[in-house]
């Protein structure tokens, strides 16, 4: 070995270790991202209930407002750190829950009802945006703890089932999960571009007056 | 191997890899940018629609200047960052993209939009600037998935190589090219645009843009 070798061995291993690091961490956040989306998502009564005893317009804006944008924002945080689940090459190269671009679809979901109509205000749509919640959580949750943790401890029949649902060891289906997310992903995408150019960026006609948030 | 060579080794790989771990964290946080970008010039009915909920004039001004701030700023730093795709020997070498260029110019075609137009309130204004942003961010993910991170799935081998910059060396240079002549021509719209505005401004005596705030924040 010359002092090339051991350069580009070296350079090698910095870059693969870091893109390594990368996408370990991002996955080691993702849990706690998903856990936050849902419990502020869920928490709604109880900030409801804190509004109803402010005495004062302007904290009770202030807190609703803080809770919108970090709910939304933890959503919106949620999608772009499952990118890794559209990377063909990430997928079948990286221990990942195999339905985490399915998690994220919903996700993205989660944000066109939010675009296209007003959940906060609208019983239906808030039970939607809830039920895909739930779905995308359990499409991250059950292959993440079932799956990528559980694999190195499962035994027989548990170990196969675990293998199944870890993206390395089997890619086939990780790959066509992958696809399939793209394509829902690039669907709704442009339907929210479309929305966008429709309404020029502009929300529909208020048909009732400014109040706080119904309960 | 002496120590002195292991020595040169590790400096000449931490420089050099340092480099390298550099562009490649842009190119990977660039996704991510581009996604916040789309999601947050996207989302301004939502902003909209939760303004004009807020009770008090406070609420609403801070919620909407957080929202243009994060939002322009999101998109200043995703051009400022796809600057790698115009440097021709990171085009060459690296991975990246093959469309990278293009997309970072319809960026800047959006940005150019906002600054010589009022996107919040001209609606054909928002609409070209969203036009323009999705072009970009179609040239940007299309080869960014499929090719860039797709190279080793036999089944994207010929998208890979077609759309990956430093495995097609010719196109990717010709469109970065053609793509900085057109960030040229933008940015001398923008500098003229600028210089026009200000001298429309001095010659009809127009006050700097704080001073009516100042005045009236003083009456109040």
């Amino acid at each position: 070995m010359n002092v090339t070798d051991l350069t580009n061995a070296i350079i090698s291993g910095i870059n693969d270790g870091g893109e390594a690091f990368l996408e370990g961490t991002l996955a080691a956040v993702l849990p706690i991202v998903w856990l936050a989306i849902l419990g502020l998502h869920l928490g709604r009564p109880y900030i409801l209930d804190m509004i109803d005893r402010f005495t004062l317009r302007l904290g009770a804006d202030l807190l609703w407002l803080v809770y919108i944008a970090l709910r939304d924002l933890m959503i919106v945080s949620g999608v772009v750190m499952s990118f890794m689940f559209f990377f063909p090459d990430v997928v079948t190269g990286t221990s990942l829950p195999i339905t985490g671009g399915l998690a994220a679809a919903t996700l993205f979901a989660v944000l066109l009802i939010k675009l296209m109509g007003d959940p906060d205000h609208d019983p239906r749509l808030f039970s939607l945006t809830t039920w895909l919640l739930g779905l995308g959580a359990l499409f991250y949750f059950v292959p993440y703890v079932l799956g990528v943790q559980a694999a190195s401890i499962a035994t027989g029949q548990l170990a196969d089932i675990a293998n199944w649902m870890v993206s390395t060891s089997n890619p086939t289906w990780a790959l066509g999960f992958a696809y399939v997310s793209i394509g829902l992903l690039a669907v709704m995408g442009a339907i929210a571009a479309i929305y966008a150019i429709r309404t020029g960026g502009r929300p529909e006609p208020a048909v009732e007056p400014a109040t706080t948030p119904a309960a | 191997m002496s120590p002195d060579d292991i020595a040169t080794a590790i400096a000449d790989a931490l420089a050099q890899g340092g480099a390298q771990w550099l562009i490649a964290s842009i190119v990977a946080f660039l996704p991510a940018l581009w996604t916040m970008a789309l999601v947050l010039h996207l989302g301004r009915p939502y902003v909209l629609r939760t303004l004009r909920r807020c009770g008090l004039r406070l609420g609403a001004d801070v919620w909407w200047m957080s929202y243009l701030l994060t939002r322009d700023a999101v998109l200043l730093m995703t051009f400022a960052l796809s600057w790698i795709f115009f440097l021709p020997a990171v085009v060459a070498n690296s991975a990246l993209p093959i469309t990278g260029s293009v997309a970072a110019l319809f960026l800047l075609l959006a940005l150019a939009v906002k600054i010589a137009r009022r996107v919040d309130d001209d609606i054909n204004a928002y609409r070209l600037a969203t036009i323009f942003l999705v072009a970009g961010a179609t040239l940007y993910y299309f080869p960014q998935v499929f090719a860039v991170e797709g190279a080793d799935q036999p089944a994207l081998q010929g998208i890979a190589t077609a759309l990956t910059s430093n495995t097609n060396v010719t196109v990717a240079l010709w469109l970065m090219w053609i793509s900085l002549a057109g960030v040229a021509l933008v940015a001398l719209y923008l500098f003229v645009h600028a210089l026009n505005s200000v001298n429309r401004r001095a010659r009809a005596g127009a006050p700097a843009p704080t001073a009516p705030i100042r005045r009236s924040a003083r009456a109040a």
